[in-house]
C-alpha cells in the first residue's frame, strides 16, 4: 500500500463504481418491477435507468479531480484517463439511446446490465498501466460484447456471428496471454514503465520479437486490422445494432488507447523505425504492415458491399489503418503528445460518427426489415432527418470539411508527417492513406445517392422517428459538425490533460 | 537445457496443439477446447517464469495464473453457451455449415 | 548487446519464427492426419462404442440444454472461489478494507446467484 488506503481507491473509482450499480440496478429492476409489463415499457425503462447511470457517471467524472497512481500502475487516474472515460461513457449512452425502441430481445435487464459492464471494462481498460489488469477488463469487455451480440435470438444469423466473433476474440485473447507471458518472463516486471526497462536488455532476442508480434495481433483483432479482421463483416451485419454499434465505437476507443500505451510505454525502446527504405525491426514495422493491409483491403472490399452495416464494417477496417498511423507517429518521441492528441479527437470523432451511422441503420432496419442498400431508395422523401443524418455521418467518415472526420484525419496525418526527425519517413503510408480516402468517397457517395437520387417507391409511407432515436441522431449530427468546426472545443481540453498527465 | 527453457518448450507445445486443433477442427467443441489449451500454455509459462525469475517471493507471476483461470473459465461459460445457441438454430457444432454470413 | 546483428536479421528472424509456429504446426497436423489417422469413416468408426455390442439408437442424444446450463452456472461460480484461497491464507494479517473488499466480491457473486434464482434458471423443468 504505497499511501493509498481504500477509501482514495473508492474515490477514485467512484465513476466505475456508479456503473456496475447501475448494471445491477438495470438487472433487478427489470426482473423484479417491470416482470409482466410488456416488451416495450421494458426496453423504455431500462434505458432509463442505464441512462440514468450513465449521466450520473459522466457527473462523477466531471466533478472529481482524482489523480492517483496506484501500485506502479495498477491504477492510473489523471485528467486524461477522465476524458477517455468521459467519451466511453457518452458512446455508452449514445448505444442505450437506439436500444430504446429495440425489440430484438426479452432479456431486456440483461442486455442493458451488459452493454454497462462492458463500458465498466472499457473504462479499466484505460485506467490502467499493468498488463493483468490490461487483460482482465480486457476480458470483461470482450465477454460482454460476445453476449451481446447473440442476444438476437430471432435471426439465426446472430448467433453465427456471436459465435465467430467469439472464436475469432478468444484465440486472439489466448494470443495476448501467451505474449504478455513472455513479456513478463523477458522483463520481469508487470506494469509498463518496469517492462520497458526490463526489455531493455533483451533488444535482440527472437523471443522477444514473438512476444511483441503475438501482442500486437491481440490487440489488431480487438481493433479489427487486416488480417485479424474477418470477424468484423459479419459481428457488424449479424449482431443487434445497439451492440454492434458499441463493438465498432467505444471498444475501439479503449482499445485504441490502451494498444497505444502498451506499445509506446510498454515497448519503449523496441520501436525499431517504419521509414521507407529504412525498416528496422520493432513494432513500427508491424504496425506499418498492418496499417497498410487494413487501408488497402478495408477501403477496396468496401466497395462491392451490399449491406450497409456490413459496408461500414470494412470502412471501420480502414479507419482503423488510418488510426494506426497516429500511434506509429507515437512512436516518435518529439511527435508523441501532438499524436496522441490527434488519435484520442480521431477515436473518439470517429465513435461519435459510428454510432450516429449506426444509429440510422437501426431505425431503418426496424422499418424496412433489411438494412441492405438497395433498400434505403427514397429515403430522402420518406425521412428528410434519417437522410441528413446518414449524410452527415457518411461524410464524416469520408472526411469532407467541415466534418469532424475531415480535421481528424487532417491531425493524423500531418502528425504521421512531422514524426519522423530525420525526414518524411512516414510519407509513403500518408500517400496511401490520403489515396485510399479518394477511394471510400466513392462508396460512400453510393450510399448516399441511393438514398437521395434514386427514387424509390411513390406508394412508401413516410418513416416516423421515434423520439429517442431522433434525439440521439441529432445530437451525434450536431456534435459531429461542432466538433468538426470548432476542432479547438476537444483538442483544447485534450491537450492540456495530455500536458497535465503522467508523462504519457 | 536448462529447468526454465524445458517449461517453455513444453508450453510452446502445447500452444502449438492448441493452435493447430483451433485451425484445423471443425467442431465448435474441439475448437473450444483448443482455445482452452492455448490458454493453459500461457499460464504455464508465467510459472515457469515466475518460478525461475529473479523474484520468486513476489507472487505475481501466480497471482496472474489465478486470474488467468478464472477467465478461462467464464470464457469457456461463454462458450458454450454460444454454442448452444448456435446449436438451437442450425442443428449442428460443425462450423463449417454454420457460414451464411459471406462478403 | 555484443555486436550488433545486421538490423533486417532480426526483421527477417521475427517473420520467420512467426510463420514456422503457425505453419509447422499446421503441416504437423496435417502430416499427422495423412500418415497416423487417414479418415476412414463407416459404419464401425462412426459407432457410438466401440464396446464389440451393435450400438443401439443415434449418436447424438439431445440432452436437454437445460442440463448444460446448471454445468455452465456450476462452472462459473466454482472456478470463481479460486479468489477466496489466498484471502483464506492471509485471513489474519488483512487490514478492514481489504476485509470489505472480499465481501463486496461475496456480495456480487450472491447477486448472480439471486439473478439466477429470480431468473428461474435454478428450477428443473
Amino acid at each position: 500500500m504505497t499511501g493509498v488506503g481504500y477509501s482514495d481507491l473508492l474515490a477514485a473509482l467512484a465513476p466505475e463504481t456508479a456503473l456496475v450499480l447501475a448494471a445491477v440496478a438495470v438487472l433487478f429492476v427489470d426482473m423484479g418491477l417491470m416482470r409482466s409489463a410488456p416488451l416495450r415499457q421494458r426496453f423504455l425503462t431500462a434505458c432509463a435507468v442505464a441512462g440514468l447511470g450513465c449521466l450520473v457517471t459522466l457527473g462523477i467524472l466531471a466533478s472529481s479531480g482524482a489523480h492517483l497512481r496506484f501500485l506502479d500502475g495498477v491504477l492510473v487516474v489523471d485528467s486524461l484517463t477522465q476524458w477517455v472515460k468521459v467519451f466511453l461513457v457518452v458512446l455508452t449512452l449514445f448505444t442505450a439511446g437506439i436500444s430504446a425502441q429495440a425489440e430484438f430481445t426479452e432479456h431486456v435487464g440483461e442486455y442493458f446490465a451488459l452493454v454497462l459492464l462492458a463500458t465498466v471494462g472499457m473504462m479499466f481498460l484505460v485506467s490502467t498501466e499493468e498488463i493483468l489488469m490490461i487483460f482482465v477488463s480486457l476480458e470483461l469487455t470482450s465477454l460482454s460484447l460476445y453476449v451481446l451480440a447473440a442476444l438476437d435470438k430471432r435471426t439465426r444469423h446472430a448467433s453465427e456471428a456471436a459465435l465467430k466473433y467469439f472464436l475469432f476474440g478468444s484465440v486472439a485473447a489466448a494470443f495476448t496471454l501467451f505474449g504478455l507471458s513472455l513479456v513478463y518472463g523477458l522483463s520481469g516486471a508487470t506494469n509498463l514503465t518496469g517492462i520497458a526497462a526490463g526489455l531493455r536488455a533483451h533488444r535482440s532476442d527472437p523471443l522477444l520479437a514473438v512476444a511483441v508480434v503475438m501482442v500486437i495481433m491481440g490487440f489488431g483483432f480487438k481493433v479489427a486490422v487486416v488480417p485479424f479482421h474477418l470477424w468484423a463483416p459479419d459481428a457488424y451485419e449479424g449482431a443487434p445494432v445497439p451492440a454492434a454499434a458499441l463493438i465498432a465505437s467505444g471498444s475501439k476507443v479503449a482499445s485504441f488507447f490502451v494498444l497505444a500505451k502498451i506499445a509506446v510505454l510498454g515497448f519503449a525502446g523496441v520501436e525499431g523505425s517504419g521509414a521507407w527504405g529504412q525498416l528496422r525491426a520493432g513494432w513500427l514495422p508491424v504496425l506499418a504492415v498492418l496499417a497498410v493491409g487494413s487501408m488497402v483491403l478495408g477501403n477496396l472490399t468496401a466497395i462491392a458491399q451490399g449491406h450497409l452495416r456490413r459496408l461500414l464494417a470494412y470502412s471501420a477496417i480502414a479507419h482503423a489503418g488510418y488510426v494506426l498511423l497516429g500511434l506509429m507517429a507515437m512512436g516518435y518521441p518529439s511527435q508523441r503528445s501532438a499524436a496522441l492528441a490527434a488519435v484520442l479527437y480521431y477515436v473518439a470523432t470517429y465513435g461519435l460518427t459510428t454510432v450516429g451511422a449506426f444509429g440510422v441503420a437501426s431505425v431503418i432496419e426496424r422499418v424496412l426489415g433489411n438494412g441492405r442498400i438497395d433498400a434505403l431508395a427514397g429515403l430522402s422523401r420518406r425521412s428528410p432527418l434519417l437522410a441528413l443524418c446518414l449524410m452527415v455521418f457518411l461524410l464524416s467518415l469520408a472526411g469532407i470539411p467541415p466534418l469532424a472526420g475531415f480535421f481528424g484525419k487532417f491531425g493524423l496525418f500531418t502528425a504521421a508527417m512531422g514524426a519522423d526527425p530525420a525526414g518524411l519517413g512516414l510519407l509513403w503510408l500518408v500517400g496511401i492513406a490520403i489515396a485510399m480516402s479518394t477511394v471510400s468517397l466513392y462508396y460512400y457517395l453510393r450510399v448516399l445517392k441511393q438514398a437521395y437520387v434514386v427514387a424509390g417507391d411513390e406508394e412508401a409511407s413516410r418513416i416516423v422517428v421515434p423520439w429517442t432515436d431522433r434525439l440521439v441522431l441529432i445530437a451525434a449530427a450536431v456534435g459531429v459538425f461542432l466538433l468538426g468546426a470548432l476542432p479547438e472545443l476537444l483538442l483544447g481540453p485534450l491537450a492540456r490533460a495530455i500536458a497535465g498527465g503522467n508523462g504519457f | 537445457m536448462g529447468e526454465l527453457a524445458r517449461y517453455l518448450v513444453l508450453a510452446a507445445l502445447l500452444f502449438g496443439i492448441g493452435l493447430a486443433g483451433v485451425l484445423t477442427r471443425r467442431n465448435a467443441i474441439v475448437v473450444l477446447i483448443g482455445i482452452e489449451l492455448m490458454l493453459n500454455a500461457a499460464n504455464l509459462n508465467f510459472i515457469a517464469f515466475w518460478r525461475h525469475g529473479p523474484h520468486p517471493e513476489a507472487l505475481t507471476g501466480v497471482m496472474f495464473v489465478l486470474f488467468a483461470i478464472a477467465i478461462a473459465a467464464a470464457e469457456a461459460a461463454v462458450g458454450l453457451a454460444l454454442v448452444i445457441a448456435v446449436y438451437r438454430h442450425y442443428r449442428t457444432t460443425n462450423l463449417d455449415q454454420i457460414e451464411e454470413m459471406k462478403g | 548487446m555484443p555486436s550488433a546483428p545486421h538490423p533486417y536479421l532480426f526483421l527477417a528472424l521475427m517473420l520467420a519464427v512467426g510463420l514456422v509456429f503457425c505453419l509447422g504446426m499446421l503441416g504437423l497436423a496435417r502430416l499427422w492426419a495423412v500418415w497416423v489417422s487417414p479418415p476412414k469413416p463407416g459404419l464401425t468408426k462412426g459407432a457410438a462404442y466401440e464396446c464389440g455390442l451393435a450400438p443401439q439408437g443415434d449418436v447424438g442424444i439431445r440432452f436437454q440444454s437445460q442440463y448444460y446450463l446448471y454445468a455452465i452456472i456450476f462452472l462459473v461460480f466454482d472456478v470463481e472461489t479460486v479468489f477466496l484461497l489466498p484471502f483464506a491464507v492471509s485471513f489474519t494479517g488483512l487490514a478492514p478494507g481489504a476485509f470489505v473488499a472480499i465481501m463486496v466480491f461475496l456480495l456480487l457473486l450472491v447477486e448472480g446467484l439471486v439473478w439466477a434464482w429470480g431468473k428461474g434458471l435454478l428450477r428443473w423443468r
